[in-house]
């Protein structure tokens, strides 16, 4: 409890990848998603620790800063939280900083900033093992002594040190002693003065130098008297070339250089490690591309191979609860409600789980190794001349899952033109969303004993590589002739190679599992029972075919004919473009329902392969399946995305124009199919 | 007549111009302001000892115990020298 007798909270900040999120879950018990590349937390997250006296405190995860002079949208949510000024969260009562022991130089940087913020600290020295592996002798009590905050060694993914961790949160934590590191004349000058203005209206325990720094900076919060002298001492420094900010950071260094050289504290073997070996792979300006390459089609392939046995399971039990429901219950309504709308439309998308879990295990084993880091340094080279940084890169891959942590990784591009770029972009990465689709119309396009898995892994990968080339070309036209303004350089921190952790790649998978399952059982499972009713009413006749063309459905489905017929499609996938405009997945399951199949999955490919024109004609023909598949790759049939891009744009302006945007392209590139296919004899 | 800049920058190289393996002292970043910062931030501030592990479009660098990565553009901006006074 603190002063006032509520529950206190503490902030838990340190330098991207040092180890904040795997710590927080551990003494929260929670599971914040860890990673080991920089940008995993971009928003803060909240939870329960408790003392070794059993005194409950609420945790702040943050996301990771390099310094409190915040650029990027996640930097300046933890600069929000520690300055009192978030909404949602009081101001913290304490800080707990993680420093990467392994490299302590620039982790302690931040801690002197936040030494300075008036609350107390207490610093977690997090991974000794890797420091003590590289050679690094560690003396925590020495460091405790000579920064004036307390240091607990820690190796959080093994659970060490967290029973000192609770211990010292459960005392008293006391306020850092005075600043320890020398300040240059010209600016101990400005800093005297500014603090002087600014020192009266101030709490005891609030630095005013650390706020005179901070106004020095640009802050503008404070007393106006203390904001003009600030002002004046700035214009002064220009006028004079006196880079008082580098001066700062250099002084900060080189306190902290001396500090760790009194407590014998070194910073390790730097060359010859197996981490530099790999790298020397898979940065490689050829082998790292084809590094990369076969690690995609491992992905593809393993998605087809692997995953077409539990597929099986899954078709055949929703084939044997179909005909047992249809045994069991009399005919009438309530059984056609069941078996051609739940079982049809919550089976036939459910049957997709063991892929998306696929993708999820490959993306959590990349995550968790270091390689994504890698990645994003290979693609900076592609990305440059499309005006991006590899920075990018990150939310891009994370998007290949869900556009929607995509969307929100895109705070940690610092440069707002970049940013919003990624966000218009992202939607155009195929998501695990897209799966279903492009597998059932990938069947239905080329009988299975036609082609090995190879090709449809191939076939696939193509999909893949058609949104992705096609979002670096609109990442051209919008950052470079629509937004203007140059690229940024990528600074980058490539963590060392982690053999992945099994426990954090399987939570990954579980739970996406359970978002996926909850979908299916929520707004697919709503969604098919609508479309259930209005394909089946007004009941029209005995015939299905007839019944389903007079349907409200199918009345609306005629109606959008015309427009779609330029690309190959029937008024049937119109219902189903329409259905799946609030999740591409619900195509499958629409389309499911529409050629009344259950939830088998051969059957609706078998309906679909069966299916004509009134001329006798196939609809599904390749060119067809081609043209449909290439309407998913661009079509931006997500509402939750839509709903995102509002929030992280701050409006509805760019999530609209991403709407006609990506629509537009999605109706053309359809039609550029039939035109060149039908032009080439198919 | 030159300019102290350019006289500096005959002095030093900028670190594309030195091999893998290398390892140097940052003498000046001539970068905007708020690339500098980032940089010194992340350690790459004066005098820092910056070793390079890789070379190419884009480079690799040993700094404050950590490996960062760095586009060519950006690394031509950080001048350095060697630490046994070299140039």
């Amino acid at each position: 409890m603190n002063q006032d007798g509520k529950k206190r909270w503490v902030a838990v900040v340190g330098n991207p990848n040092a180890g904040k999120s795997t710590l927080f879950n551990a003494l929260t018990g929670l599971r914040q998603r860890v990673g080991n590349y920089p940008g995993v937390t971009v928003e803060k997250r909240t939870g329960t620790a408790f003392t070794l006296h059993g005194e409950a405190i609420e945790l702040i995860d943050l996301p990771g800063l390099y310094s409190l002079n915040p650029r990027s949208p996640d930097e300046k949510i933890a600069w929000q939280v520690l300055h009192g000024e978030s909404s949602g969260v009081p101001r913290p009562d304490a800080v707990l900083c993680v420093v990467d022991a392994s490299n302590l130089e620039r982790n302690l940087f931040l801690v002197t900033q936040v030494m300075e913020l008036g609350l107390p600290v207490l610093v977690a020295l997090n991974m000794v093992d890797v420091a003590e592996g590289r050679g690094i002798r560690l003396h925590p009590n020495d460091l405790s002594l000579k920064l004036g905050v307390k240091f607990i060694p820690t190796q959080a993914h093994r659970g060490k040190g967290l029973v000192e961790l609770r211990a010292a949160l459960g005392q008293s934590l006391a306020h850092p002693g005075p600043r320890r590191w020398t300040m240059p004349p010209p600016l101990a000058a400005a800093v005297g003065q500014i603090a002087a203005a600014w020192r009266e209206s101030l709490p005891a325990e609030v630095r005013a130098e650390g706020k005179a720094l901070e106004l020095l900076a640009g802050s503008n919060s404070g007393p106006e008297g203390a904001k003009k002298l600030a002002v004046a001492w700035r214009e002064r420094f220009r006028k004079e070339a006196y880079d008082w900010s580098a001066a700062v950071v250099h002084a900060r260094y080189s306190y902290l250089q001396t500090v760790l050289k009194e407590a014998g504290i070194g910073s390790g073997i730097s060359g010859g490690s197996w981490t530099d070996w790999i790298d020397s792979l898979v940065l490689h300006p050829v082998a790292g591309w084809g590094v990369l390459a076969g690690m995609m089609m491992a992905l593809f392939v393993s998605i087809f191979s692997i995953a077409s046995y539990p597929m099986e399971w899954i078709d055949a039990g929703f084939s044997a609860l179909g005909l047992w429901l249809q045994g069991w219950m009399p005919p009438g309504i309530f059984c056609d409600l069941l078996v051609d709308g739940v079982l049809a439309g919550v089976g036939g998308v459910v049957i997709f789980l063991p892929q998306i879990l696929i993708l999820f295990f490959f993306l959590g084993l990349l995550e968790d190794s270091g390689y994504l880091a890698r990645a994003a340094f290979l693609l900076d080279r592609v990305m440059h001349p499309v005006g991006l940084s590899g920075k990018s890169f990150i939310p891009l891959l994370s998007s290949y899952a869900c556009a929607i942590p995509g969307i929100m990784a895109t705070r940690t591009v610092e440069d707002p033109k970049d940013r919003l770029t990624t966000i218009l972009i992202a939607p155009l990465m195929s998501c695990s969303a897209r799966i279903p689709v492009y597998t059932t119309l990938l069947a239905a396009a080329v009988p299975v004993a036609l082609v090995p898995v190879w090709g449809k892994a191939a076939a696939m990968l193509g999909l893949y590589v058609l949104g992705t080339g096609s979002a670096f070309l609109l990442a051209w036209v919008f950052r470079k002739k629509m937004l203007g303004g140059g690229s940024p350089p990528l600074i980058l921190e490539l963590p060392p190679y982690r053999c992945p952790a099994f426990q954090t790649v399987a939570l990954r998978m579980w739970e996406r599992a359970l978002i996926f399952l909850r979908r299916a059982g929520t707004v697919i499972l709503a969604l098919s029972i609508l479309l259930w009713f209005v394909s089946s009413f007004p009941k029209s006749s005995e015939d299905e075919s007839v019944n389903l063309a007079a349907s409200f459905a199918g009345q609306l489905g005629h109606w959008m004919e015309p427009v779609i017929r330029p690309l190959g499609f029937d008024w049937r996938i119109g219902i189903g473009l329409v259905a799946s405009f609030a999740a591409r997945e619900v195509f499958v399951s629409t389309m499911s329902i529409v050629y009344h199949v259950g939830g088998e999955e051969e059957g609706l490919i078998q309906a679909m392969r069966t299916a004509t024109w009134p001329d006798g004609g196939l609809i599904y023909t390749p060119i067809t399946c081609l043209s449909l598949m290439v309407f998913y790759v661009y079509a931006l049939q997500c509402l939750s995305t839509v709903a995102v891009a509002k929030r992280e744009t701050g409006g509805w302006k760019w999530p609209v124009f991403m709407m006609i945007y990506m629509t537009g392209l999605a109706y053309l590139g359809a039609w550029l199919v039939q035109i060149v296919g039908h032009a080439l004899g198919f | 007549m030159e300019t102290f800049g350019q006289q500096m920058e005959g002095n030093f190289l900028n670190l594309t111009q030195v091999g893998p393996g290398t390892e140097v002292r940052v003498s000046r970043l001539e970068c905007p302001p708020t690339t500098c910062q980032r940089l010194r931030e992340m350690g790459f501030c004066e005098n820092a000892l910056v070793t390079k592990i890789r070379g190419g479009a884009d480079l690799v660098c040993w700094v404050c115990g950590t490996r960062v990565a760095l586009s060519a553009r950006l690394a031509k901006q950080i001048l350095v020298e060697h630490v046994d006074g070299r140039s």
